[in-house]
């Protein structure tokens, strides 16, 4: 039920990115894809981080300037880097997924800036610029995502307590005491 | 569905990276390489993608239109209920009739273009921009089905726009002029009249050009017009670049610095027309070239 909820997540994340650009240049500098598969990441399968983070990548590459697969590369790394983190650390806390996401889209812009160099495309937006308006961006909008899940999945926790401690008692089945014919 | 152990999957996950990172390397790899020729790839992902970019475009269009119009009846809120409503109306109603007298304006330019020009014009409308921020390129509505080839010029009534990098059969990309990647063959003034020839390429700033290799000895004025040479085997001549906004002159060993304004509206153009032209043949165009081998 996880996986399809992140898939689904992941489909509106590329589709955001896909559009949204287009309605305000300043969207281009949120990355949506990478922030599910930095919380598919976070969740330990690291399967699901690394095939979301390759797909993510190729289609957000599909409509861009640049070379496709440089993006699935980038946020494949990314995703390993941070479930193997993820494994190792515990980042259950929001606090501490904040600086995840900040430092997860920094290495994400850096390796996507440095394959392209390395095949001899030079981006035409200023690296440093870029790189600081999306990671803040990311981070920003990272956080609200990661907040509103956490409210979601505590409502839910907390729904499912209640239910628990109100829930109809068992009837269990009484012998009748008077035995009759005995 | 075969249930995997969490050891199973970290042990898996290293081997899964290694292939996912080697089939985006050489996709990349192919890519890097076919930057001149039909990307195949890309034009089935585009496609595909134009399934929901297009809906979602003329979605997002009309809301954003509808708020901004709303955004403007600040005026209107000491007025009584009623009243604010029929303003709000009626303001909104004036809105969208001068949208659609804006992009009335902008049509009958394309059209002035499409009959002045003496190329097919084929009239497209921009239904994405780059996704990521890093490179300066658009999506159109028009693909290899109504005729689009690969390094078509792209320009509006303003001038020259770009040229389309990729092809699907329902949409093209655009790569703008402002792309450091493009080298365009211009000359200062009008082609025949100045000696200024050079090449135009995208800068990191945004909106602005810059031209290369221009002979110091030459004559060039702050404000003049950049036009096309046709020199470079992608673009026909005459098309208007940008004009010059800034100058550093050069002497007789060093060449002239000099930035240009596009004279396309590039960040908020909404139609753009796509020239049906194709260069002629490299080979033939390369004979012609004065040091050139001539064949026998």
């Amino acid at each position: 039920m996880e996986g399809v909820r992140l898939t689904i997540a992941l489909i509106i994340a590329i589709i955001l990115q896909w559009t949204l650009p287009g309605v305000w240049e300043g969207f281009a500098f949120i990355d949506f894809p990478l922030i599910v598969v930095v919380y598919a990441a976070l969740q330990r399968n690291s399967i699901r981080a690394l095939l979301f983070g390759t797909i993510a990548g190729i289609s957000v590459d599909a409509l861009s300037g640049g070379l496709l697969g440089a993006s699935g590369f980038s946020k494949t790394l990314v995703a390993y880097a941070v479930s193997e983190m993820a494994r190792r650390v515990y980042l259950d806390n929001l606090i501490l997924r904040i600086p995840v996401i900040a430092g997860a889209c920094f290495v994400n812009d850096l390796v996507y800036y440095g394959v392209h160099r390395l095949l001899g495309q030079t981006p035409t937006a200023d690296p440093v610029t870029t790189v600081a308006y999306s990671v803040i961006g990311t981070t920003i909008a990272g956080t609200l995502v990661y907040l509103a899940m956490q409210s979601f999945s505590a409502d839910r926790a907390r729904m499912r307590k209640r239910k628990e401690m109100f829930a109809p008692r068992r009837q269990t089945r009484r012998r009748n005491p008077i035995r009759l014919g005995k | 569905m075969v249930e995997r152990s969490q050891k199973d999957v970290w042990r898996l996950a290293p081997w899964l990276m290694i292939a996912l990172l080697l089939g985006n390397f050489v996709l990349m790899a192919f890519d890097a390489k076919v930057e001149g020729g039909e990307r195949v790839i890309r034009a089935w992902t585009e496609t595909v993608a134009d399934f929901v970019q297009s809906p979602v475009t003329t979605v997002t269009a009309s809301v954003s239109n509808y708020f901004s119009s709303i955004a403007n009846l600040r005026s209107a809120q000491d007025e009584n209920g009623e009243l604010k409503k029929r303003v709000q109306e009626l303001e909104v109603e004036t809105q969208q009739k001068k949208a659609l007298d804006a992009e009335n304006e902008r049509l009958r330019s394309l059209l002035k273009l499409k009959e002045q020009s003496k190329y097919n014009v084929l009239i497209a409308r921009i239904i994405g921009r780059d996704p990521s921020a890093w490179f300066d390129s658009a999506i159109v509505n028009r693909g290899s089905l109504d005729g689009v080839r690969l390094n078509m010029p792209v320009v509006t009534d303003g001038g020259l726009v770009g040229r389309i990098t990729a092809v699907s059969p329902l949409t093209s990309q655009v790569d703008l002029i402002t792309r450091d990647k493009s080298g365009i063959g211009a000359v200062v003034g009008q082609i025949g009249e100045s000696s200024a020839l050079g090449v135009v390429t995208g800068t990191s700033k945004k909106e602005l050009l810059e031209m290369k290799y221009v002979t110091g000895s030459t004559d060039v004025q702050l404000g003049q017009t950049v036009f096309t040479t046709g020199q470079d085997g992608i673009f026909p001549p005459g098309l208007k670049i940008g004009e010059i906004v800034n100058l550093v002159s050069g002497s007789a060993t060093t060449p002239h610095q000099i930035e240009i304004q596009p004279a396309s509206r590039l960040g908020s153009m909404q139609e753009v027309g796509i020239l049906l032209y194709e260069p002629p043949d490299r080979g033939e165009f390369e004979q012609k070239l004065p040091n050139a081998v001539k064949k026998k």
